[in-house]
């Protein structure tokens, strides 16, 4: 019983993490309605930004993140801007094709900087943990936890109550209305890129602190990504949280009580499954 | 009449071709090989996803099961590799139908992303199973010489353009057309489009099969990981929508030609072949989405104008 | 003379909204039977309840006696029902030729077989409505009255039995509504039953052997065009008040 408890709190930790891992894909996806392949690359980039950011400067790790996420804000809103504008009235097919030769250019490209060893961010504070009605708690993960949930409300309070944010959903539903209200979609639709880019790059940072990261933890981060979008629905940030959580807690269970090879059957079965039966997602209206 | 010269002129290449191994050098034939399995899964992924307009990102299953049911026939069973390759196909053409039929009740990108789903799947339950060895894979009996997996992966790519064509001109592909076009049209018009979907899809899975039990028998080692690639559904794909979908070469050119590409840069400038696939893929989706053949058809009429012309069609 | 078309107390919800309320008539073989009713009323609804594109919640259509209400849509194309759509369905990557020769490929069991024999009943088909100049043009190509000869056609390649045709009319001048009028009689005598829904008042009038109003889902009159375009109901639904 006491290490089901256990397990339960790694599954809610590391389903915290996970929900911010698709956060950023779902905003991508709803808005422009693009299906991002590269978003695990981008993941690996925070990652990487993390890393350097921690070994070169000494900046503590969640210190980095604002930094992470401002790097790759720019950089998601040069790709949405200058390579992806100009592809995003062609059918949706095609933008799944681009994102993955993104991803094929960003992963090599990863490569031929960062070397492909494995690599970690360890804090001073890495192995500190206490105890928490019976189960041991690691601090970072319990730190990564707080922060994805922060930046899901933080992402929830932007769109729903800033300018910007609504201009975003405006654009989502009616992008002809939209324009009618002055909005400029190339802009509009970087922006959103780039908060995805910058979200994902938040996940990736917090990725680098709980485990270990080389140049191809891309395109498998991006396969659970989808899992998690699609299970939990993809209408509000909301279901995503769900949607992680559902998968953390699934898969910390399926290592303990199946085996830990199988966690990837279990998540993806549940991805086939949930379109099968009930494709707007645990939660969700059709998307 | 065009229809004669392009059977002529094909078969004058088949033939040429077919004598490659006695001529060409080794790497030449392993290249072949390479690309003429490659034009196989993108003409095979052209029926399903060219012809009736579902973008499969799952076909590796169909790959892998292949390769898979030429490894475990021959290892634990000591099967011929002709019964181990009927054993490949019949689970794939299985797999097929029965997981054809739920997944294929989706549209568009949901049904990608159900397929590229069942592609993970199949990777992490094969990799969990003692017969198929695991994660450590099989190694399979040696064969020596390339010159029998060339001419195999030609007969292969011959039957399967074969098909193509004649699901081209075709009561049965001219239903899978309508689906791809229009799809509630074509069944209030009498297409029975749910058989049709599932006979599409289980056509391109025994292709795609013997492509794979072919190749685990020439490369004579097999892993879930390369076994069931899921990076190889996107490489057919590319090649298939490049060299032009819903057409009888189209595929065919751009394996070929991509792959032709690719190895001469891998040769030249080591370092950028994995790019170069990425800028390339990037590149002609920007300047041209329809493909190869649309390209040759409309540069005579429009020149250089035509890929300005793509952009301007589907930019913001 | 047996109905070719009954169709019996259907009602048709969705989640709570009832689109189709109970409604029954039936169609005679050969005879064109108009369906009217302001928008709204449901008619394409009830076009698609007996296309198959819907199944009906309750009741039953019975087609040459037999029940097809639970039918596919395809099966139901391949006994001998043809519909054409108010929004055009055209196949927009194919020709025109090749739009129709799917109709010549599919549909009752009698039909041709082969390619070339379907693109040449394809031909005869254009050549009915008047569109055969531009066979080899892309569907996507037309413009809104040759998008109606060609769904017209389309449906008529499938050498239906029960003709179902959806606001043919609508964007036509006089000239192109006479030609349509003209068409559609010479199909009826080719021995085809034509169900019409239509908002062109004239044209329903010299068309139909019998009308139904459709209104709110409800059939609320049923009978001679001039009987059924006097009654007060009818003449309510449409404008709102009585006729003073």
């Amino acid at each position: 019983m006491q290490l089901l408890w256990q397990i339960l709190i790694n599954g809610v930790l590391l389903g915290g993490l996970y929900a911010l891992m698709a956060l950023g894909l779902v905003l991508v996806w709803g808005v422009l309605n693009i299906v991002n392949l590269a978003h695990g690359a981008l993941i690996m980039l925070g990652a990487y930004a993390c890393y350097y950011l921690f070994t070169v400067f000494g900046l503590d790790p969640f210190g980095a993140l604002p930094v992470a996420m401002a790097v790759l804000f720019c950089l998601g809103y040069l790709i949405q801007r200058y390579v992806l504008n100009l592809v995003i009235r062609a059918p949706m097919f095609n933008t799944l094709l681009i994102t993955f030769g993104l991803e094929v250019v960003i992963t090599f490209l990863a490569q031929m900087i960062f070397s492909a060893d494995f690599r970690t961010v360890n804090p001073s504070y890495a192995g500190a943990n206490f105890l928490w009605l019976g189960a041991t708690v690691p601090l970072v993960r319990l730190l990564a936890f707080g922060v994805a949930l922060g930046l899901t409300f933080a992402l929830w309070l932007f769109l729903d109550h800033t300018a910007i944010g609504r201009a975003i959903r405006a654009t989502a539903q009616n992008l002809t209305a939209a324009r009618l209200y002055g909005v400029n979609p190339r802009q509009l639709y970087a922006l959103t890129f780039g908060i995805g880019a910058a979200l994902a790059g938040a996940a990736g940072t917090l990725y680098g602190v709980v485990s270990q990261i080389n140049p191809y933890i891309g395109s498998g981060l991006t396969g659970k990504s989808f899992a998690i979008a699609i299970i939990g629905g993809l209408d509000k940030s909301i279901y995503v949280l769900v949607g992680g959580l559902f998968l953390g807690i699934v898969e910390a269970l399926t290592a303990l009580y199946i085996g830990p090879t199988y966690t990837d059957v279990i998540s993806f079965g549940i991805l086939v499954l949930v379109l099968i039966v009930r494709p707007t997602g645990l939660l969700g209206r059709t998307a | 009449m065009k229809l004669a010269s392009t059977l002529a002129l094909s078969v004058v290449v088949v033939g040429v071709l077919a004598t490659v191994p006695w001529w060409g050098s080794a790497v030449l034939v392993q290249f072949g090989i390479n690309a003429l399995i490659l034009a196989t899964l993108a003409q095979s992924w052209n029926i399903i996803g060219g012809y009736t307009g579902y973008p499969s990102f799952g076909n590796s299953v169909f790959y892998g099961l292949g390769g898979y049911g030429v490894a475990v026939g021959m290892v634990q069973f000591q099967l011929p590799f002709a019964t181990g390759l009927a054993l490949g196909v019949f689970l794939a053409v299985l797999f097929a139908f029965l997981l054809g039929l739920p997944v294929l009740r989706l549209r568009g990108h949901y049904f990608a992303i159900a397929t590229l789903g069942l592609a993970e799947v199949m990777t992490a339950i094969v990799s969990n199973l003692e017969i198929a060895g695991r994660n450590i894979g099989l190694i399979l009996p040696l064969v020596k010489g390339d010159t029998l997996f060339f001419e195999l992966s030609l007969a292969l790519l011959v039957i399967t353009t074969l098909t193509v064509a004649w699901i081209s001109r075709s009561r049965f592909g001219f239903g899978l057309i309508a689906i791809r076009e229009n799809e509630e049209a074509a069944a209030v018009m009498g297409v029975n489009t749910t058989l049709y979907k599932i006979l599409a899809f289980a056509l391109c899975s025994i292709f795609a099969a013997i492509a794979g039990g072919i190749h685990a028998y020439w490369i004579t080692y097999l892993d879930p990981t390369s076994a069931f690639d899921i990076t190889l559904n996107i490489k057919m794909i590319i090649m298939a929508v490049f060299g032009g979908p819903g057409t009888i070469f189209g595929p065919v050119l751009g394996a070929f030609v991509l792959s032709a590409i690719s190895e001469v840069l891998a040769t030249k400038v080591t370092s950028l072949a994995s790019i170069f696939f990425g800028l390339v893929i990037v590149a002609a989706i920007v300047f041209m989405p329809r493909g190869f053949t649309d390209l040759i058809r409309r540069f005579r009429q429009q020149g250089w104008r035509y890929f300005q012309a793509n952009i301007e069609a589907n930019r913001v | 003379m047996d109905a070719i078309l009954e169709v019996c107390h259907v009602t048709k919800r969705f989640h709570g909204l009832v689109a189709i309320d109970k409604v029954t008539f039936t169609l005679e073989p050969n005879k064109i039977l108009g369906l009217i009713g302001p928008n709204g009323a449901g008619k394409t609804t009830l076009v698609s309840l007996i296309s198959g594109t819907l199944e009906p919640t309750d009741g039953s259509i019975l087609f040459e006696g037999a029940p097809i209400h639970q039918l596919p849509a395809y099966r139901r194309g391949l006994l001998g029902i043809a519909r054409t759509f108010q929004v055009m369905r055209p196949f927009p990557g194919l020709t025109v030729l090749d739009n129709v020769a799917v109709g010549a490929l599919f549909g009752t069991a009698n039909s041709s077989h082969g390619l070339s024999e379907a693109q040449e009943e394809a031909h005869r088909w254009l050549k009915f409505v008047g569109l055969d100049h531009r066979a080899a043009q892309r569907a996507d190509a037309l413009g809104g009255p040759d998008r109606k000869r060609l769904e017209l056609a389309k449906a008529l390649a499938m050498r239906p039995k029960l003709l179902l045709l959806d606001e043919v009319m609508a964007g036509l001048n006089h000239v192109e509504i006479e030609e349509v009028i003209s068409v559609i009689k010479k199909v009826r005598d080719q021995g085809i039953s034509i169900l019409v829904i239509e908002h062109v008042m004239k044209a329903i009038q010299s068309l139909s052997d019998r009308l139904v109003v459709l209104h709110h889902g409800e059939k609320i009159a049923e009978g001679e065009p001039e009987d059924v375009l006097s009654n007060d109901e009818v003449i309510t639904a449409y404008l709102g008040r009585k006729r003073l």
